[in-house]
């Protein structure tokens, strides 16, 4: 397999992935925020600053008043905008484009669509009545392709690669809507309400797509302590940090088939992160979250460049 | 003058049968050809609705495969659809058999006027091409004198333009032997037409098309270069932004082999490697769709970002097979293919097989005049342009656009040629705004494939429609559609 083409379908993976993310944030925050229970949660300046801080533009200065259509355009359809959906959805496009002849032509032609959805659809009825029509869609589409990815394709060193690209992708966007929401937490809290405000917290396991699970697991109202527990160290919640770790070793084996790992390879490098993961206890992280997002960022940074450096870079 | 056919099919209300030119459908009386009857009768049964329907079915299927094109406008690079048209062309065994052995005659012809004057030149020395012929090419290359291609051959891959003139013959309009395209979509042109109306195939037997990339394959490994067991071989793309990347990719992914761009070679050692997540691996023979300028920055266009530093000295050396050979331009060029004719009969001691169109030297003085005086009733071509830009066509020209064409061919009468306008015949094609089959002008390109000891002609080919009433330029870059084409077995 041809380093280059390697490279694109690991970034057609994170892609794809960064794409569903996005979305699901914009929904699930626009949406919970029309009744939310106090007031900050409810502005729409809130909701609008708490979007653009999880994909990576935040807003510093706190008088700035901000465009709620320029906004949701700009993270969904402005096509010159890097964090954009349309952005994303073009370059996993573009990246399957250069490996048509490496992907199965149903993964292909279900990429194609999805693009061609995204590119006409207008950002008029986006900002005005599509938001939630559009955010569906978009999840919808990439929960297919990845159906695609598992279903069509041959599972060797390709699919290794594509996958390796979705879950590291999947790690780096939850931990930063950990980030997002946990600023958030912080600033809707009054005298009336702790750090501990549910709302908050619910609306972090809905980004995740995680929330019923989490009722499910721990039959008690999210706090902070419990909702980080489930999406950081939980390995069996599929958004966990922790089960992106695992599923990154998984496929790094499959592309790595030395039994004896040089520690040089990225192979080592995922075993060592995940391995100091699967023995934390939540309150190591809870104390200091910021630090933890730092820490964890840089670690799954150093994966990707790695990757680079082993398979990428000939 | 026009009649309309006999006919009380809906879909075909509006059809003129247009005199002075070969209809490949009706006779003169207007009624269907025998070749076609069943197909007239089978479509004419479709209502307008049905056929519409169907009609944006094989769009849709298009569409959501990504087979498309790209049109280079003013600012931006438009995505487009290759218009598809449902009804298809049918080919008779024996006007096939004709064709056939043509498209090989004039291959093999070619491979060996390339040899000749990249060595001997005996065919210039002789008098029979004019040494100007090809010295004054811009496809010429000096870097390809005395050296031997593995396999002895140029031409691999042929691509040969045919039309239908009035009289009811076939006529060659142009041999493409640098880089042909194409052959992609005659494939998909056969699976769209499977899809939406497999029923007509129970009353023709068609040839496969889908066996092109097996024999290309087995073409390439026919030219493997010296001492190689189990040729790697791979195909060489510009990269997705090229026009024709749907085809690069469809060849590689349905031969198995790599499809790589420039940068994921590297030469080293006399030996030309790829780039994989496991290292470098050696490729051995090459199917470049890069033109000869851009394939190696050392030895040519020194700008060039698509090549691979070094490939031509790994080519010279006999260690790599370019597939075609670099250099092959000087062969297909409008204005040696007025010396086919006399190309053939000194190679092969042969009389060809296919015709070719009377041609006009620009270069002549003699001919020259006859074209300034008479550029109403010719076709003037540009020898070097591809894709149908820069053609100019008489009888549809301003007395000033004439004026201009004059001047521009005084100027530099070397670059261009002329040929009387020639008919090509008329097929019926679904007209989208009036919802009814109307005649449109084809033409049909073969693809030949030649390989040491071995040939093949895909057995069908790509029949390309000018969809503007009364257009004859088809090509996809001016609006020109495509239909399936079958060969019929004896």
């Amino acid at each position: 397999m041809l380093a280059r083409v390697a490279n694109n379908l690991f970034w057609m993976g994170r892609y794809i992935e960064r794409s569903e993310h996005t979305a699901r944030y914009l929904n699930v925050n626009y949406f919970s925020s029309l009744d939310a229970p106090n007031e900050v949660s409810q502005s729409r300046q809130f909701v609008l600053r708490s979007m653009l801080n999880m994909v990576g533009d935040p807003v510093s200065n706190p008088n700035t008043h901000l465009d709620e259509k320029e906004v949701l355009h700009n993270i969904s359809l402005n096509q010159n905008n890097y964090y954009s959906i349309i952005a994303s959805v073009k370059h996993a496009r573009e990246n399957a484009n250069s490996a048509r002849d490496l992907i199965s032509t149903e993964l292909y032609e279900a990429i194609n669509k999805s693009y061609h959805f995204v590119l006409n659809y207008p950002s008029d009825f986006l900002t005005e009545k599509g938001l939630y029509d559009f955010t569906v869609n978009i999840n919808e589409m990439m929960a297919v392709l990845k159906t695609k990815i598992k279903g069509t394709l041959l599972q060797d060193e390709i699919y290794a690669i594509i996958m390796m690209g979705v879950t590291l992708e999947r790690a780096i966007q939850i931990i930063r809507i950990i980030n997002a929401k946990y600023d958030d937490a912080l600033e809707a809290k009054d005298e009336h309400s702790a750090v501990t405000n549910s709302f908050e917290w619910i609306t972090l396991l809905k980004c995740a797509e995680s929330y019923d699970m989490m009722r499910r697991h721990y039959k008690k109202t999210p706090n902070n302590i419990n909702t980080l527990e489930f999406l950081i160290l939980n390995p069996n919640c599929p958004r966990s940090v922790m089960n992106s770790l695992n599923e990154l070793y998984h496929h790094i084996q499959l592309l790595d088939q030395n039994k004896y790992h040089n520690k040089d390879s990225t192979s080592f490098l995922v075993g060592k992160i995940r391995a100091e993961y699967e023995f934390k206890v939540i309150e190591e992280i809870s104390d200091q979250l910021k630090d933890f997002v730092e820490n964890i960022l840089n670690q799954l940074i150093s994966i990707s460049t790695k990757m680079e450096n082993e398979y990428f870079n000939y | 003058m026009s009649t309309n056919t006999n006919t009380t099919h809906p879909i075909f209300s509006s059809y003129e049968r247009k005199e002075g030119f070969f209809d490949e459908i009706f006779d003169e009386k207007g009624n269907p050809k025998e070749i076609y009857k069943k197909l007239f009768e089978i479509y004419g049964g479709h209502s307008i609705e049905d056929f519409i329907n169907l009609n944006n079915k094989a769009r849709a299927s298009f569409f959501n495969q990504g087979i498309t094109f790209q049109v280079y406008g003013d600012n931006q690079v438009k995505e487009k659809i290759f218009p598809f048209d449902l009804f298809p062309r049918i080919i008779h065994p024996s006007e096939w058999e004709i064709i056939e052995k043509g498209a090989i005659q004039r291959s093999k012809a070619l491979n060996l006027f390339l040899h000749d004057i990249y060595h001997d030149k005996k065919i210039i020395k002789q008098g029979i091409v004019p040494a100007e012929m090809i010295s004054s090419s811009e496809n010429y290359l000096h870097q390809m004198m005395d050296l031997d291609p593995p396999g002895g051959i140029y031409n691999h891959v042929s691509g040969t333009d045919l039309i239908k003139h009035s009289d009811g013959k076939y006529y060659v309009l142009e041999d493409n032997i640098r880089c042909p395209s194409g052959v992609s979509y005659v494939v998909c042109n056969r699976t769209a037409l499977k899809r939406a109306l497999f029923g007509v195939f129970n009353h023709y037997k068609a040839h496969t098309v889908t066996n092109y990339a097996e024999n290309l394959l087995e073409m390439m490994e026919s030219v493997k270069p010296h001492g190689v067991d189990i040729p790697n071989c791979v195909v060489l793309t510009p990269g997705i932004y090229n026009s024709a990347y749907y085809e690069h990719s469809y060849l590689a992914k349905a031969m198995g082999v790599e499809l790589v761009e420039g940068r994921d070679l590297f030469v080293e050692n006399n030996f030309v490697y790829m780039k994989t997540i496991t290292g470098p691996e050696r490729v051995d023979v090459i199917y470049r769709r890069i033109d000869d300028q851009f394939i190696d920055p050392f030895e040519f266009k020194s700008d060039s970002s698509l090549g691979v530093p070094g490939l031509f000295s790994v080519y010279k050396q006999g260690n790599v097979c370019l597939v075609n050979a670099p250099g092959t331009g000087v062969a297909d060029d409008k204005a040696i293919y007025t010396y086919m004719p006399d190309i053939i009969k000194y190679y092969l001691d042969e009389e060809p097989i296919l015709n070719n169109v009377h041609t006009y030297h620009c270069s002549r003085p003699d001919e020259l005049k006859y074209v300034l005086e008479n550029i109403d009733k010719l076709v003037v071509k540009p020898v070097d342009e591809a894709g149908g830009y820069g053609v100019t066509i008489g009888n549809r020209l301003t007395k000033e656009e004439i004026k201009n064409v004059q001047e521009q061919i005084k100027a530099s009468p070397r670059k261009y040629i002329a040929q009387p306008i020639m008919s090509l015949s008329l097929h019926a094609t679904y007209i989208d705004d009036s919802k009814s089959f109307e005649p449109r002008h084809i033409d049909l390109r073969t693809f030949t494939l030649l390989g040491k000891d071995t040939e093949f002609v895909l057995k069908g080919g790509l029949t390309r429609v000018a969809l503007q009433k009364g257009n004859l330029i088809v090509n996809s870059s001016q609006g020109g559609g495509s239909k399936d084409t079958w060969v019929l077995k004896k």
